[in-house]
């Protein structure tokens, strides 16, 4: 292939690419998607905004009855990190939830017969058509971490005066485990092409994997060896919601402890394989 | 290279295999069908005759199970080859947010064409199947015949050279049709190769060259167009011919023999070759009988679609 054909070819690709972005898009605007999602961070916003009408550094000052200067402002900073990291986990659990309800019917979506079937015809790989499908999805719901983290995080600044740029990680901690869950998304979308399906199992992973988090307790109070390698085994497994959620308020808090390398590799492991599979199934399905 | 087929498939064959359980189905079994570069082709077949199933596994939505089938000498696995082909499926939805010019923009990026491109064509498109005005407007406001044309002016803004087109005058009114037809003609003219998969038989014979009847998955009848109509037989009336000699004129030629015939005759004969004619007629003769008339017939296409179709059927 010739350089100049081999570049038309690529750049042909990268149209593709961004008109499926785009459509992801546009059909989430269409579909008040995207409207009720930035709708409900900015209704989140603005209770944050109405709560810290209150005056957090003075409240913080009289709560703690500090009278000395310097410890004062050390302990002003302890409880606004500690506000941060709060707040961080709040926004992360709340955006994850809204972000697999909101991006659930995309998927399916594109899947319906007679429209489908048009998409296929063009000259695109089906990878390509799931995988701009997915970056659509995950790029609506970068936007509105971008927007919903940044904004508490100015709110926070500008009445704190402490700008904290730790509390930040949410933005890229929320929306990785979002990544990870919508590979979920996307092969039960495959699967079943249904919506509803998709977040039930996402939601449900969440959950699990708040519950299997707790594996040091529980591995103590089961009794048989097979039980406590299911428990286990299931916790390496699924992804690590609750894990990351927790390593992020560490890190905020300046926990040198915080343990963000493991849940990170297992869930994109996790991500990785599932996206795979939902690959894999697409381009073996007649439409 | 110059390629002489804008479609091959040779052995091609397609089986649904059930998920979990049940019984597999052979959607198309060992078709071998060329479609010449620049024809206009007309693939017929009953409902579930494997038609759909055939332009899907071109287009890349279906996965063959045997056989290969080729774009332009290009295996249809492969996405480049679904390049310079235009499609407008049977039953489309196109996503109703869109504009008529917002979907067009997004189709032909689909195809790979640049913005500034797709700026231009899009609106003598729109122009071309009497949409100009509509452009703006969401489709989900236009009728059915609207999206049909728009669907057309989609499968052509690439200027593909193979257009498929599934159904492609459901819901259009008589003058849209007769639009539609005069547009694929002019196209065809510039050496577009346009393959219709219709149920409109009196549509294909106006308009294909070529034809090719699916019958349960197999390809039963494939010719030119003028082939398979022209010459088809002969229709005799003749009176006064006895009832004895009535197997007698079956024997000349496996010839039809019907009772009261039309023209005044007493019996309408029908016959497939010359030769078998002129027996008919010498035995009519022979056993006294008087030819009223002889007249040479042209089938309809429908007639050769019955009679394919039943034959396979009765095989």
């Amino acid at each position: 292939m010739t350089p100049n054909l081999d570049t038309k070819l690529s750049r042909s690709r990268a149209r593709v690419f961004l008109a499926l972005i785009a459509d992801t898009f546009q059909e989430a605007r269409a579909r008040w998607l995207f409207w009720g999602l930035f709708g409900l961070s900015t209704l989140l916003i603005c209770i944050f905004l109405f709560v810290m009408r209150i005056d957090l550094v003075a409240g913080a000052v009289s709560f703690m009855g500090i009278e000395s200067t310097s410890r004062r402002i050390w302990d002003i900073r302890k409880f606004v990190n500690v506000s941060y990291s709060w707040v961080s986990v709040v926004l992360y659990t709340w955006g994850t939830f809204l972000a697999i309800f909101a991006s659930s019917g995309l998927i399916p979506s594109v899947l319906e017969p007679g429209r489908i079937s048009l998409l296929l015809s063009k000259p695109m790989t089906r990878t390509t058509l799931l995988m701009g499908r997915y970056m659509g999805n995950v790029l609506i719901v970068g936007a509105n971490d971008l927007y919903l983290i940044g904004s508490i995080w100015i709110i926070i600044g500008l009445k704190t005066g402490i700008w904290e740029p730790r509390f930040l990680l949410a933005i890229p901690i929320s929306l990785f485990i979002f990544a990870v869950l919508l590979c979920v998304v996307v092969l039960l979308g495959v699967i079943s092409e249904s919506a509803a399906l998709s977040v039930m199992v996402s939601v449900s992973l969440m959950l699990i994997s708040s519950i299997l988090a707790q594996h040091q307790i529980v591995v103590k109070l089961l009794d048989s060896e097979w039980s406590r390698n299911l428990w286990l085994t299931l916790y390496w497994i699924v992804p690590k919601f609750f894990d990351l959620g927790a390593a992020m308020r560490q890190i905020i808090l300046f926990d040198r402890e915080a343990n963000w390398i493991v849940p990170v590799w297992t869930s994109s492991i996790f991500g990785i394989v599932v996206l795979w599979r939902a690959l894999y199934l697409f381009r073996r399905r007649d439409y | 290279m110059a390629q002489d087929y804008a479609i091959e498939a040779v052995g091609l064959e397609k089986i649904y295999r059930p998920r979990f359980r049940g019984r597999s189905i052979k959607a198309i079994a060992d078709l071998t069908l060329r479609v010449p570069v620049g024809v206009k082709f007309g693939l017929l077949g009953a409902n579930g005759a494997g038609k759909t199933t055939f332009v899907k596994t071109l287009l890349g939505a279906v996965n063959q199970s045997a056989g290969s089938a080729t774009l332009f000498g290009r295996d249809t696995r492969e996405a480049e080859a679904r390049r310079p082909v235009g499609y407008l499926p049977e039953n489309h939805r196109f996503p109703t947010y869109f504009t008529g010019t917002g979907m067009l923009d997004f189709y032909a990026a689909l195809s790979g064409l640049e913005s500034r491109e797709r700026r231009r064509r899009i609106p003598a498109l729109l122009e071309s199947v009497g949409l100009k005005d509509w452009g703006d407007v969401r489709i989900k406001k236009y009728s059915k015949g609207m999206l049909q044309r728009l669907g057309l002016a989609q499968a052509l803004i690439h200027r593909p050279r193979l257009l498929i087109l599934d159904e492609p005058t459901d819901g259009v009114d008589p003058v849209g049709r007769r639009d539609i037809r005069e547009a694929l003609n002019a196209l065809t003219d510039t050496g577009v190769t346009v393959f219709i998969n219709s149920h409109l038989l009196s549509e294909v014979e106006t308009f294909c060259e070529y034809v090719a009847i699916l019958n349960r998955g197999e390809l039963a009848l494939e010719g030119k167009m003028s082939h398979l109509l022209a010459g088809r037989g002969y229709r005799i009336a003749a009176t006064n011919v006895p009832e004895q000699a009535f197997e007698g004129i079956r024997l000349a030629g496996g010839a039809v023999v019907e009772g009261g015939g039309n023209l005044g005759s007493d019996l309408e004969i029908r016959i497939a070759t010359r030769e078998e004619a002129n027996a008919v007629i010498d035995r009519i003769r022979a056993a006294g009988g008087f030819i009223e008339s002889v007249v040479a017939t042209t089938s309809s296409l429908e007639d050769v679609f019955i009679r394919t179709t039943e034959a396979e059927k009765a095989a």
